[in-house]
């Protein structure tokens, strides 16, 4: 076999081994998440009026220009708020680890406005990492916005004076365009976020 | 030689036979209130290693205002808290307190110190206190 034969033969290879790869490539189809659900198609948000953890007022431009996991829940919850913040906290640290970017901001809105200051807000958000974005306001003004996605919350009473709030456990994810694009189910786990978020920001 | 083996062997078999306490905590884990907060969770696992059922009333701390027994459920996508009342520990049995379930809500404190006592009552007397450090 001369050199030319062996230059045909390995052009040859070359293409076939291309050609394969390229077809695998079109073919398969993209990741998805294992835990998240995507909408259809992403949705806007109604119009409300609330303010952020600095007392600034804002409205639903305030989910533009990041990707947000949103979760919805009250200070005065020991136990799974704090608990699921933490996960959030937890995942943000792993995707970062990960060189993922943009990175998730964490966003609690308050379903206990009537407690959860401004100033509460920051000290609460602040205490699980920086760029966390705290949201609280006028009850009327929080139900027009998690009416709008389907979270529900009530006042509920334990065995003592302080009541509680009962409320949707679910985690949204807001997209740069300020819609919400999907959400992750209860109980949550970081590995979760881990896993998901990156094909979910892939998908826009 | 004889002698002294035989007192030691008695000695090990006496303080086997010391009664354990009656109810037990292990893997207590309390954090510190967030700052600026009212109140934080307790998690622990007890255990009741008598022959009777343990039905433990309340629980109390010197450290905070208030504490509450609750138990975090989640059902139809939504999470609920409620109040758990008499806490019933059959003879043996272990019952667990940990993030997302069962939790001692424990409300306003009221010390500024690194650790937290809890007291748990049967009835009107207090069946087993613990003191443990806040949680790194």
């Amino acid at each position: 076999m001369g050199p030319r034969s062996i230059f045909i033969a390995v052009v040859a290879v070359l293409a076939i081994a291309t050609g394969t790869w390229l077809s695998y490539q079109l073919m398969s189809p993209p990741p998805t998440p294992q835990t998240a659900t995507m909408l259809p198609a992403p949705a806007e948000l109604a119009e409300f009026s609330l303010v952020d953890h600095n007392g600034k007022t804002i409205g639903p431009e305030v989910f533009a220009g990041h990707w947000s996991l949103v979760f919805f829940g009250f200070t005065h919850c020991p136990d799974i708020c704090p608990l699921t913040m933490q996960v959030l906290a937890d995942a943000k640290t792993q995707l970062a680890a990960l060189d993922q970017d943009p990175l998730p901001r964490i966003v609690l809105v308050s379903v206990d406005p009537e407690r959860d200051t401004p100033e509460i807000m920051s000290q609460y958000v602040g205490y699980f990492g920086n760029g966390n974005l705290g949201i609280t306001g006028e009850l009327e003004e929080v139900r027009k916005l998690t009416n709008s996605l389907g979270i529900f919350f009530e006042k509920s009473s334990t065995d003592g004076d302080d009541y509680s709030v009962d409320h949707s456990a679910v985690v949204l994810v807001m997209n740069p365009s300020g819609m919400f694009h999907a959400l992750f189910g209860a109980p949550h786990e970081a590995g979760n976020f881990v896993h998901d978020l990156p094909i979910i920001m892939a998908s826009q | 030689m004889r002698v002294a083996l035989l007192f030691v062997v008695i000695g090990l078999l006496a303080a086997c036979s010391v009664e354990r306490t009656p109810l037990v905590a292990t893997d207590v884990s309390i954090s510190k209130p967030i700052p600026g907060m009212q109140m934080t969770a307790a998690y622990f696992t007890l255990t009741n290693n008598t022959t009777q059922t343990i039905k433990i009333t309340r629980a109390t701390s010197p450290d905070f205002e208030s504490v509450e027994m609750h138990e975090t459920v989640l059902e139809d996508g939504m999470t609920r808290m409620y109040a758990l009342g008499d806490l019933t520990i059959l003879a043996g049995a272990t019952v667990i307190f940990e993030p997302g379930g069962k939790h001692l809500m424990l409300i306003r404190p009221i010390t500024d110190v690194d650790s937290v006592t809890l007291e748990f009552y049967a009835g009107k007397a207090v069946i087993l206190t613990v003191a443990v450090p806040y949680k790194e």
